[in-house]
């Protein structure tokens, strides 16, 4: 039988989960729409067959329409893909349930083969690679993200209404944050700082050294969710954003595997760290053991 | 009412022993509670004290869920009851499986109107279980919530999203997944500790649950990551403006540029 690939986009860019999608699952990819028109237009144009649209009201967040998906994806059962988003985890989590699908999650590289999806997933936080056989259909939670390759502007495609099936949830209010939202995957250079950094008050010197570098700034968990001096999209690991960025700078950061397991791909590791036998030491291209309020000014310098 | 708080008996990978045959050795990790259920746990009490509802903890897992510290040690941060479904079919469950089993147990367990998990399991860390969860039952779900304030009307939430604070309003029953920084769970103390040896503890039995639990992925191969392709050069740091030169020479040797900031 045919399998429909469903990628599920609540705004975010997903064209390169279509990329994926259309590579790897042996099938027609649909896109799922959960979101006001905008949402529906883009997945539109981003290579898809033909968009399946949940709209929504502005006050209405896209997890309300997690039970009209369900039923879109039982009625012609697939495989489904998602980002790491929160509402992209609650949609594909229903999907899942729905399906009776196994899920693929922290896939490094997956194929089909004999008829089977066949993944290689970090496990234990990035130090085991398991290979892994599913049957389908799955639920595949993967890094979306930008197109990869240069697409060309793409002529729009059907959308359809999905089933219109809601659960009672309301946004009341909204309040920006201060400072626009980031996507760290988009970035080419980074900066994260972590637990070496001794007050809040200090985020200028990485503020600083970041915009020299033309870098956006990231940092550890306990950073964001801990002590909150950064919001929650800054903060990189397993359980947060995962970069490919050329130059990912790792200051005052011990790199912890759940850390580094979000960096894994960075084409060039600068670990900035006062102790060299921290993790982030053995996982770096370039080493500079030494207090970071002396050598991150210094490097600011050396490069403005 | 009955507020449940899934939580997850497992150790950090980080003390796992990973073989060179990508045998995995658990037996020098110690589990825990670990720190993301505890915020649930704590969240939960405090919505099961500001609404009258019985708190209870639901563990599924492996034989071990079921050795009495791990309940105690859950009981122990402020849970009413727990509930516990320990299989060793399930000592492997990933987030698909965790979700049926906890939906059922949900289910059995009645009159719940609100399920708590803390962001993510410390071993897995996949972060779908809940998401999974709520599609079995039906209900709303929300991840990364920071703040639940419960009244009669319903359920008025927090959380932290595209760069902004947002606020919502729900009807139960749902699955609130909990942001990793929403309280500081407090340490239990003696008198916690004690309590907690008094407190009831059933045990499910998953054949009693009558689930064809969904079918696991095949093992085809285990392996260790490949250690990261790193350079590993040190640059003399003792003098931090010779230091940074150094840096910025041979990143610029590497290709990058500094002028047009991309």
């Amino acid at each position: 039988m045919t399998w429909i690939n469903y990628v599920i986009a609540t705004g975010r860019p997903v064209e390169g989960l279509v990329e994926r999608a259309t590579a790897v699952g042996g099938g027609p990819v649909w896109g799922l729409a959960v979101g006001p028109a905008p949402v529906a237009q883009r997945l539109a144009q981003s290579g898809v067959e033909r968009v399946v649209w949940f709209e929504t009201a502005a006050d209405v967040p896209a997890e309300a329409l997690a039970r009209g998906l369900a039923a879109q994806v039982t009625a012609r059962p697939g495989l489904v893909w998602a980002g790491r988003t929160a509402p992209e985890r609650v949609l594909l989590g229903a999907a899942a349930a729905a399906l009776r699908a196994p899920v693929l999650t922290d896939a490094v590289d997956l194929w089909l083969e004999d008829d089977r999806l066949v993944a290689r997933q970090a496990a234990l936080a990035g130090r085991l690679w398991l290979t892994l056989a599913f049957d389908r259909p799955v639920a595949i939670l993967l890094e979306g993200g930008p197109a990869q390759a240069d697409q060309p502007t793409r002529a729009s495609v059907e959308i359809v209404a999905g089933p219109a099936l809601t659960h009672p949830l309301r946004q009341v209010d909204w309040r920006p944050r201060g400072g626009a939202p980031v996507d760290l995957k988009a970035a080419r250079r980074v900066v994260a700082v972590g637990r070496g950094l001794k007050a809040a008050l200090d985020l200028g010197l990485i503020e600083a050294l970041a915009e020299a570098l033309g870098a956006e700034v990231a940092c550890s968990r306990p950073l964001a969710e801990g002590l909150g001096w950064l919001p929650k999209d800054r903060y990189v690991g397993v359980s947060g954003q995962q970069v490919s960025p050329q130059l990912y700078c790792a200051v005052g950061l011990s790199g912890q595997a759940q850390h580094l397991a979000g960096a894994r791909t960075a084409d060039l590791i600068v670990a900035i760290n006062s102790d060299p036998d921290a993790p982030v030491m053995a996982a770096a291209d370039y080493i500079l053991c030494g207090d970071l309020y002396q050598l991150v000014p210094a490097l600011t310098e050396a490069l403005s | 009412m009955r507020i449940v708080v899934a939580h997850k008996w497992a150790a950090d990978p980080q003390e796992a022993v990973v073989g060179a045959d990508g045998a995995v050795d658990w037996s020098r990790a110690r589990p825990a509670v670990s720190e993301y259920d505890a915020v649930a746990i704590a969240v939960g009490r405090q919505l099961a004290d500001a609404s009258g509802a019985e708190l209870v903890g639901l563990s599924v897992g492996g034989p071990t869920a079921a050795a009495p510290l791990a309940a105690k040690a859950a009981l122990a941060r402020g849970l009413d009851s727990a509930l516990i479904v320990a299989d060793p079919a399930l000592a492997e469950a990933d987030s698909a499986v965790t979700a049926q089993v906890l939906a059922a147990a949900v289910t059995e367990l009645g009159q719940v109107g609100l399920v708590l998990t803390g962001d993510c399991s410390v071993d897995r860390g996949a972060r779908l279980t809940p998401a999974v969860l709520a599609g079995w039952l039906d209900w709303v779900c929300l991840a990364e919530v920071s703040a639940v304030r419960w009244d009669p009307t319903g359920l008025s939430l927090e959380r932290e999203s595209d760069g902004g604070w947002q606020s919502l309003t729900l009807s139960p029953p749902a699955v609130l997944a909990l942001a990793a920084g929403a309280v500081y769970p407090p340490v239990p103390g003696m008198k916690d500790v004690l309590a907690a040896a008094r407190k009831p503890i059933r045990q499910l039995d998953l054949g009693q649950l009558g689930l064809e639990l969904i079918r696991a992925p095949l093992l085809l191969a285990a392996a260790p990551a490949p250690a990261p392709d790193r350079r590993g050069v040190v640059i003399d740091a003792m003098d931090p403006a010779l230091a940074a030169a150094e840096l910025v020479a041979r990143l610029s040797h590497d290709g990058l540029t500094w002028e047009g900031r991309p």
